[in-house]
């Protein structure tokens, strides 16, 4: 269980906020990617976030492209999660695919301020913040896996290392 | 229980048992990518499955349609990058000419009736209008579907919208379109399949069925499917696609987790207000809005349908002096029929300026930018802020763009 600060946002976050378009090409390093984590939204983000904080948006968080260095900037930025009242498809999916704990909970994003520290506890489900705990409905196995593993390439090279072994 | 279109297409691609919410692994019948994400799905390839032959090389595919041909060094090298993949693993590309890789793959038969497609392309859903599950993905997703043929997939539970009413000119498939996006949000149709009923999207054509399809993305939807069709249209697409058109259909004792009837009759043309595809409004409100430019085309508005209606407003008139037009045909084969039918000659002597085949004018960096307080009108699909560049763009159908840049304002047909 890890604690980090709460940086909040509102309703369909896009990607093109997250990491603008003119970056995808000219920024190729994940360390590099983080420093302009949501430079188009919140310039103080990339600067002042520390390893453990946490976003938490609105609904449809992540709508737009299919750009995957959405997930992975936010992830070598240092957040530990995205709490959202909901996901936009592809990104929920590459943020798992990145490693990156995408988590539900229309709860938690309604009752938790910007700024707040809060802890969240995986195995358990639950986010605490200073004015209650929260749920949120824990990952079926099969993305667990891939989640655990650190990602879909890890998860993929575990099965195949297994494979091997069973051959 | 009866199964809906989506429940039926992934149950017939897995072992697993394709129920509502339950995630499943997906065989995939084409996996492609595009000149964007490609470069990173091949450096995943090399990086993570250096040596290892693609689960099959006649399934996998490059379509290049972003920056075409490249504008620029960083999708120069890009596109060099994929092609050089694709020769070392003898795959086809479809290279900088051909078009928007949707359309191409829907025009090549490849994303045929109760297939599966993934790309990096976040409106491959636009194949839910040739009955095809497509899915844009991210590259680490298309690099593992590249390699393995399949991908985990959770089974969308499926809503039915039932469409009221019929429309006529001069509202067109993109009208019907923003007012079922004004309806539903980003928020009703999240995260789920949708089944669009009713006259006015069964008589529909191959480019209004792209254009209801291609913005299920904006309405945060997994894919969109028009399940009833007219004769006319199961010749128009056999004949493009030379293959059978043979769409599974929903059982009648399938379950929809929601149905929700839309009035459509007396449709105006509708527009969408910066900086949200969502935030759409009747034209009458927002007439006599300057305009400094006009876009037609997109993977929403490009097909010959579409710039046919741009011609017919613009036959005869003049795009405004202070107003620049740009089109952008969806496909080589768009193309060369809107040169045989003289329709890219009127929109050039409207004095629009014309470009090559791709997602030019809707993406950013091809075929211009917006500029800072530059107001545009586009038939694209979005119009979220920095899109396009710094200026602000309103998205609204063909018909709507022609007349707004004969009169430099907010305009309908009708004011002509």
């Amino acid at each position: 269980m890890k604690k980090g600060r709460v940086w909040k946002y509102g309703d369909d976050i896009n990607t093109d906020v997250i990491f603008p378009g003119k970056y995808t090409y000219s920024i190729l390093e994940p360390n590099q990617m983080a420093q302009h984590a949501l430079e188009d939204l919140d310039p103080d983000f990339a600067e002042k976030v520390n390893p453990g904080d946490v976003i938490m948006a609105g609904k449809n968080f992540g709508c737009g492209s299919s750009r995957e260095q959405a997930a992975i900037c936010l992830k070598y930025a240092g957040i530990q999660a995205v709490v959202a009242k909901s996901f936009a498809r592809i990104f929920f999916r590459n943020a798992i695919n990145q490693g990156l704990p995408v988590l539900q909970s229309e709860e938690a994003v309604e009752n938790i301020e910007d700024r707040e520290e809060i802890e969240i506890d995986f195995a358990k489900g639950e986010i605490k913040g200073s004015k209650g705990i929260y749920k949120f409905s824990p990952f079926p196995k099969s993305v667990l896996g891939i989640l655990e593993a650190g990602g879909l390439i890890a998860y993929t090279k575990k099965k195949l290392e297994q494979k091997k072994e069973e051959d | 229980m009866g199964k809906t279109i989506i429940e039926k297409i992934i149950q017939a691609h897995t072992d697993d048992d394709a129920a509502p919410r339950k995630i499943v692994w997906m065989g995939l019948d084409v996996r492609s990518a595009r000149d964007f994400g490609g470069p990173n799905v091949v450096k995943n390839y090399e990086r993570e499955y250096s040596g290892l032959p693609l689960a099959d090389k006649k399934k996998t595919f490059f379509t290049f349609d972003l920056c075409v041909p490249a504008s620029s060094l960083k999708y120069a090298d890009a596109q060099q990058v994929c092609r050089d993949f694709a020769q070392k693993h003898d795959i086809k590309v479809f290279d900088v000419n051909k078009g928007i890789g949707s359309h191409v793959l829907i025009e090549e038969g490849l994303a045929g009736a109760n297939s599966t497609v993934v790309g990096t392309d976040s409106h491959l859903n636009i194949l839910g209008a040739v009955g095809c599950f497509g899915q844009g993905m991210g590259d680490v997703d298309i690099a593992f579907a590249f390699r393995t043929g399949k991908t985990w997939f959770e089974v969308p539970e499926t809503i039915k919208v039932l469409l009221k009413g019929d429309f006529s000119y001069p509202a067109t498939a993109k009208d019907l379109t923003l007012k079922v996006l004004k309806e539903l949000g980003t928020k009703r149709a999240a995260l789920k399949a949708v089944e669009f009923y009713g006259e006015a999207v069964r008589e529909l054509s191959l480019s209004g069925r792209i254009t209801l399809c291609s913005m299920v993305t904006e309405m945060a939807g997994v894919i969109g499917f028009i399940p009833e069709f007219e004769d006319s249209f199961r010749k128009e697409i056999e004949g493009i696609s030379k293959t059978e058109f043979n769409p599974v259909q929903a059982d009648e004792d399938c379950h929809y987790s929601e149905v929700i009837e839309i009035s459509i009759d007396r449709l105006a043309p509708q527009v969408a207000v910066p900086f949200s595809p969502d935030n759409v409004q009747d034209i009458s409100e927002l007439k006599g809005t300057k305009i400094h430019s006009g876009f037609i085309g997109s993977c929403t508005n490009g097909r010959t349908e579409d710039l046919a209606l741009a011609a017919r407003e613009l036959n005869e008139k003049k795009v405004k002096e202070d107003v620049m037009l740009k089109v952008v045909p969806a496909t080589a084969r768009v193309y060369e029929e809107l040169l045989e039918q003289g329709i890219l000659q009127a929109l050039f002597r409207a004095g629009a300026i014309i470009s090559n085949p791709g997602c030019g004018g809707c993406a950013e960096g091809h075929i211009g930018l917006t500029g800072e307080g530059e107001v545009q009108i586009s038939t694209g699909n979005r119009n979220f802020e920095g899109k396009q560049g710094k200026g602000k763009t309103y998205l609204a159908s063909p018909a709507v763009v022609a007349a707004s840049c004969v009169r430099g304002e907010i305009a309908s047909p009708e004011d002509l």
